[in-house]
């Protein structure tokens, strides 16, 4: 084991990611051999359809997990993004393209609030997040009069087109965008000055504090990012599955932070592999769509990603504490 | 000194943590009636030798007798019920509850469910009484002053009808009239037939109270000795394992011409920064020396931006400036070393290189983003230029030693540039050796030009390394000394003068 | 050192006073408001919010949080009604079913976060959800109406005399409710359990060197939290005539957040079991009492979410201004 750890490619690409990794192709072999029809490419877009929307917000929640706090509103602010940019299109008429728009745009005022409230107010994000989960059910809800909003199909004439970032021609544009998004997001946080500072508040805030720099205006920053990436989840998530419901959402913030902490980012903050993070998104994805294929309820994905949740993050607090 | 049985022994104590050989067949004993000082420098082992003793490591090899039978405790419960009790250095007090619920905390007075809240003051009172301490057990922990807080853990401490105390730089955080109360309970104790066990770095209080001294090293026992028998330079000499000449400076290396670089007036921040000014010269090593508790640190915090302040003007070269968050004084060119490194000073979980441009991103940019090549280059200058042991840029700083450790920080604020650096406790939990290269930086960096605060509470270090002394007490400057007229006692007086 | 602090400096206080001018405003502009049985059904639906509120105070005085009571206490309504139904379990079973299920899942609760050390949000964030899960899998589900065998539970929150219209409703759940709340407050400040509840929140380190049994006290606040979660159950049942699966995301708020208001201290080691019933009567008072001014049901979400940020804020001021004085 250890003579693995030294080889060069596994040392770059990280240990922890590669056995990842593993874990992810043998989930796949596994669910092919029980499921009869796994293999094969309908399963792999239908999984597909999951990690687009799925991957945006675990990308996002790593930004905020990276500073040592937490967001679990984010499920519901998806939903009230796509809730009221589809309400407006399909009711008041709006261009999808203005949708789509003013769905990032209220993904981000969601981060705005919630990155104030936890960076200039100190109050924590536990509390943030329990708050602004409920204020973005409760507007969705007002604002769409409680009815569900279904977006346009493909075969719309005029707003279908939006399907085609998901899948054009059976290619997955999706997928494209999405480890785009991840290429950028990896960047942001290993080779820039605000991904830098992210990290080290995560790890010790005051000491960054002392050292000359706004950690309130960066740590905002953070959920700011976390907030436009659960904006474009929402276009992704209405792509895959067109219908959403005010008052739910919840179910995914678990799934997110999931991929998140497996991928190896540290709840206690400082340490954040966005490479893990797509990883672990593949892996929650292949889970819930095995799930269904095995013939189980979809309940059983939440009882599922629950006790997964438990054991990464007691593998985490576990590893910190060996080290101190 | 009658030579009595001593009633705890601890014979061949062996202990080793992963990499450290923490204890080695370390001896130690104590007798009913005395008081008994263990010594040694920082990393020596005394407090890992008392948490063996009250249960909270568990030893190796070795025994520890105890009133004549051999024990070994699992947790500090035990080894109170026993009868020995430990006054810890940091306060383990319950800042929400009571001095009285604080002090019979784990042991409450029941009346079938109900706590006895009532029985539980009475008791405190009486406690109180005995120590002639004047406490109101009724008082939130909380609102109480340091002191205080510490005199609350010692009557705890007695309250366990205890046989031995051990008592864990009990004065770290007293004033100098809180250590003359604090003596008056050690002697009552003592005559009382109490054994005590003294952990403390204050050569003056080992000669002022115990009756015996054992010195540890390196986790070695030493030896011990009849305090009135020897003098302060055999304790020092044995905890050391060589004598260290530190000769005091006996005047200013500033040209008296020299330009004020920074000038604070009137500076005022809650009831620890009242109304303190001074000046500051190019090329200068200003001490600021008080006891614990003075004032000083909270001063370079305000001073800094780092909390807030309620009134003040500061000048840097002779202009007005606003300091209102850190980021502000150090677009200002003022750099801070904070006392506690770990908590405020790095980010130990990153590299060298991350530490040391943290506070001078900007010049290490390559459009948006970080330039990579360069933030290596500097560190490896400095890393160079420090003579920082690490085997690279790429070391994670939790890897380094104390030393070490405060080099990287220092490196942060030359990387930036800084032209007054404020040194807070620069050399606290840093061995002899790397201390002495600490200040030897200091002299160099003075020697370059830079300005520098320094705040020491070791009266040798601030009579080594300062050009002009500056001395707080309770919040308020008491005065200032140039290094030609300033003595330890003069020092002494201001910092312990009575403002009341 | 003391200072004297002027009555209003209580959080209590100000909120009996919000409460008041809250009523004083819904009798001023609803002529429904001023009925009985406007009352009378609000205080129905309070209950379940009281007890869940004053469980969960318990963990957050420790510094911790329960995020799993809301979708818990569905879980448990729903598992015990089928159970009725089903295996015509009695009544008085179901009850003790549903608090015990409470209590194996503050047990959980308790042990993740007092003895695995992993963050409480997150720890009862994955509770939430798997209670959730569990309870999306049983079909909805009402519990036996007042008429059917077993209808008896309903006399414990609301005894009514004769039948129809001309009916006598009393609401005597609110005098039990009071009762626990007092009995709580009790056991917050006299007894062990809750002189250690708060120093745990104040400075555990310090609990731990004092030789007490840290991890057990723990897991004793999550494990009242959960208790009080499935007695909340039970009064769950009682207003709800048919329990839907998958729901109870998001009730946890009103009691959290009721707690906040009555001026629990978001960074723990402070709280009283009084202030958390003022606190949720504001919660309730605004939720069920919107309707009544004109504002649709779906605002009481925001306005909750709005009241649990305040109430932090003003605790938060608090303590900053503390630290300047300092």
């Amino acid at each position: 084991m250890e003579k693995f750890k030294q080889i060069p490619l596994v040392k770059k690409l990280g240990f922890n990611r590669v056995i990842l990794f593993c874990v992810l192709i043998l989930m796949y072999v596994a669910f092919s051999l029980m499921v009869p029809g796994f293999f094969g490419k309908a399963r792999i877009m239908s999984v597909m359809n999951y990690v687009y929307f799925l991957g945006f917000l675990s990308l996002g929640v790593t930004f905020v997990i990276a500073t040592g706090g937490i967001d679990f509103s984010i499920g519901p602010v998806m939903f009230c993004c796509g809730l009221i940019s589809g309400y407006t299109m399909v009711f008041k008429g709006a261009p999808v393209i203005v949708s789509i728009i003013m769905s990032i745009i209220i993904g981000f005022l969601f981060g705005m609030f919630n990155g104030y409230l936890v960076s200039y107010w100190t109050i924590p994000p536990f509390i943030v997040s329990m708050a602004s989960m409920n204020i973005a059910k409760g507007i969705a809800a007002v604002y769409t009069k409680t009815q569900s909003v279904s977006w346009p199909l493909s075969t719309d004439p005029v707003n279908g087109w939006f399907r085609s970032l998901l899948t054009s021609n059976g290619f997955p544009v999706g997928l494209v965008i999405f480890l785009i998004a991840a290429f950028v997001c990896m960047t942001v946080l290993n080779n820039t000055k605000p991904g830098r500072y992210i990290l080290c508040l995560g790890s010790n805030r005051e000491a960054v504090r002392l050292s000359g720099v706004d950690i309130r205006k960066w740590e905002m920053l953070a959920y700011v990012i976390c907030g436009t990436l659960v904006g474009i989840a929402a276009i992704f998530f209405v792509g895959a599955y067109t219908t959403v419901q005010p008052g739910y959402g919840d179910q995914y913030n678990n799934e997110a932070i999931a991929g998140c902490v497996m991928g190896g980012t540290s709840m206690a903050g400082g340490l954040a592999s966005i490479g893990g993070t797509v990883i672990g998104v593949l892996i929650i994805s292949l889970l819930q769509e095995g799930i269904l294929a095995l013939g189980f309820a979809k309940d059983i994905q939440l009882i599922v990603t629950g006790l997964i949740v438990i054991v990464v993050v007691y593998a985490d607090v576990m590893a910190r504490r060996r080290k101190n | 000194m009658a030579a009595t049985e001593a009633i705890l022994t601890m014979e061949n104590i062996d202990k080793t943590f992963p990499g450290v050989h923490a204890l080695d067949h370390v001896h130690f004993d104590v007798r009913s009636g005395e008081v008994h000082a263990l010594m040694g420098e920082n990393g020596a082992g005394k407090s890992t030798l008392m948490k063996v003793l009250t249960g909270i490591y568990s030893k190796d090899s070795g025994t520890i007798t105890y009133e004549g039978k051999e024990v070994e405790y699992h947790n500090t419960r035990e080894a109170q019920d026993a009868g020995i009790v430990i006054v810890h250095q940091e306060l383990n007090m319950v800042g929400d509850l009571t001095v009285a619920q604080n002090i019979f905390i784990g042991r409450e007075f029941m009346k079938g469910f109900r706590i006895d809240d009532k029985k539980m003051i009475e008791e405190s009172r009486k406690l109180f009484e005995e120590l002639k301490i004047d406490i109101n057990p009724r008082d939130k922990m909380s609102d109480l002053t340091v002191g205080k807080q510490q005199m609350c853990e010692i009557a705890k401490a007695i309250s366990h009808q205890a046989k031995v105390i051990i008592f864990d730089e009990p004065s770290a955080a007293l004033t100098e009239k809180e250590i003359e109360d604090l003596f008056l309970i050690i002697r009552d104790l003592r005559a009382k037939g109490l054994a005590i066990v003294y952990i403390s770095h204050r050569m003056d209080e080992i000669k002022v109270i115990t009756d015996r001294v054992t010195v540890m090293r390196d986790g070695g026992y030493v030896g011990t000795l009849i305090t009135k028998d020897c003098t302060k330079d055999d304790i020092i000499n044995m905890m050391v394992g060589r004598v260290i000449y530190e000769e005091p400076k006996t005047e200013s290396h500033v040209p008296k011409d020299a330009p004020v670089v920074l000038k604070v007036e009137h500076l005022n921040a809650g009831r620890m920064v009242q109304d303190v000014s001074f000046e500051l010269r190019k090329g200068e090593i200003l001490g600021f020396s008080g006891l614990m508790g003075a004032g000083r640190t909270e001063t370079a915090r305000a001073l800094f931006g780092a909390d807030p302040k309620t009134g003040g003007d500061i000048y840097v070269n002779g202009e007005k400036v606003t300091i209102n968050s850190p980021q502000d004084a150090v677009k200002h060119g003022i750099g801070y070393l904070s006392e506690d490194r770990k908590r405020f000073g790095i980010v130990v979980q990153k590299t060298i290189t991350e530490n040391s441009t943290l506070a001078s991103m900007e010049n290490y940019m390559n459009g948006p983003f970080i330039d990579k090549a360069a933030e290596k280059e500097v560190t490896e200058k400095y890393i160079k230029e420090l003579s920082t042991k690490t085997p690279g840029a790429d070391q994670l700083v939790v890897n380094l030693s104390g030393g070490n450790q405060q080099k990287v920080v220092i490196a942060k604020w030359l990387v930036r540039n800084c032209d007054i650096l404020i040194f807070d406790e620069p050399t606290r939990g840093i061995d002899v050796g790397a201390k002495n290269e600490i200040y030897k930086l200091m002299n160099r960096l003075t020697a370059e030009g830079k300005s520098i605060i320094m705040i020491s509470s070791e009266m040798t270090e601030i009579l080594r390394m300062s050009d002009r002394i500056v001395i707080m007490c309770e919040g308020k400057k008491t005065g200032e000394l140039d290094i030609s007229e300033a003595t330890q006692e003069k020092i002494m007086t201001k910092a312990t003068r009575d403002i009341s | 050192m003391t200072k004297k602090k002027s009555i209003l400096a209580d959080q209590r206080v100000i909120v009996c006073l919000v409460i008041a001018a809250l009523v004083i405003i819904y009798f001023i502009f609803s002529p429904e408001f001023r009925q009985y049985s406007s009352i009378l059904s609000m205080l129905d639906f309070s209950y379940y919010d009281i007890l869940m509120a004053i469980g969960v105070t318990f963990p957050l005085i420790t510094a911790g949080v329960d995020l799993s009571i809301g979708t818990g206490m569905v879980c448990y309504a729903l598992i015990a009604g089928r159970l009725i139904r089903d295996f015509n379990l009695p009544v008085v079973l179901a009850m003790l079913l549903c608090v015990l299920m409470g209590c194996v899942v503050g047990f959980a609760n308790g042990f993740l976060i007092g003895v695995m050390n992993l963050p409480p949000f997150l720890a009862t964030l994955c509770t939430c959800m798997i209670t959730r899960g569990i309870g999306s899998m049983i079909m909805a589900t009402p519990w036996p109406t007042n008429k059917q065998p077993g209808g008896w539970f309903h006399s414990i929150f609301k005894l009514t005399f004769g039948t129809g219209r001309s009916a006598t409703k009393i609401p005597i759940g609110f005098v039990l409710v009071v009762l626990l709340v007092i009995l709580m407050e009790f056991v917050l400040n006299h007894t062990k359990f809750g002189r250690y509840t708060i120093a745990i929140g104040s400075n555990k380190e310090a609990v731990i060197l004092s030789g007490i049994n840290v991890k057990f006290y723990h897991v004793m606040a999550y494990v009242i939290c959960g208790c009080f979660a499935g007695l909340a159950a039970v009064a769950y049942a009682a207003v709800v005539p048919t329990i839907q699966p998958g729901t109870g995301a998001g009730l946890e708020l009103d009691a959290i957040g009721g707690v906040f208001v009555g001026g629990v201290s978001a960074r723990g080691g402070y709280g009283s079991v009084l202030g958390t019933l003022a606190g949720v009567m504001v919660i309730v008072l605004l939720k069920t009492g919107l309707p009544y001014v004109g504002l649709q049901a779906n605002w009481q979400q925001i306005i909750t979410g709005m009241v649990l940020i305040g109430a932090v804020m003003i605790d938060v001021a608090k303590r900053r201004r503390m630290a300047k004085e300092q």
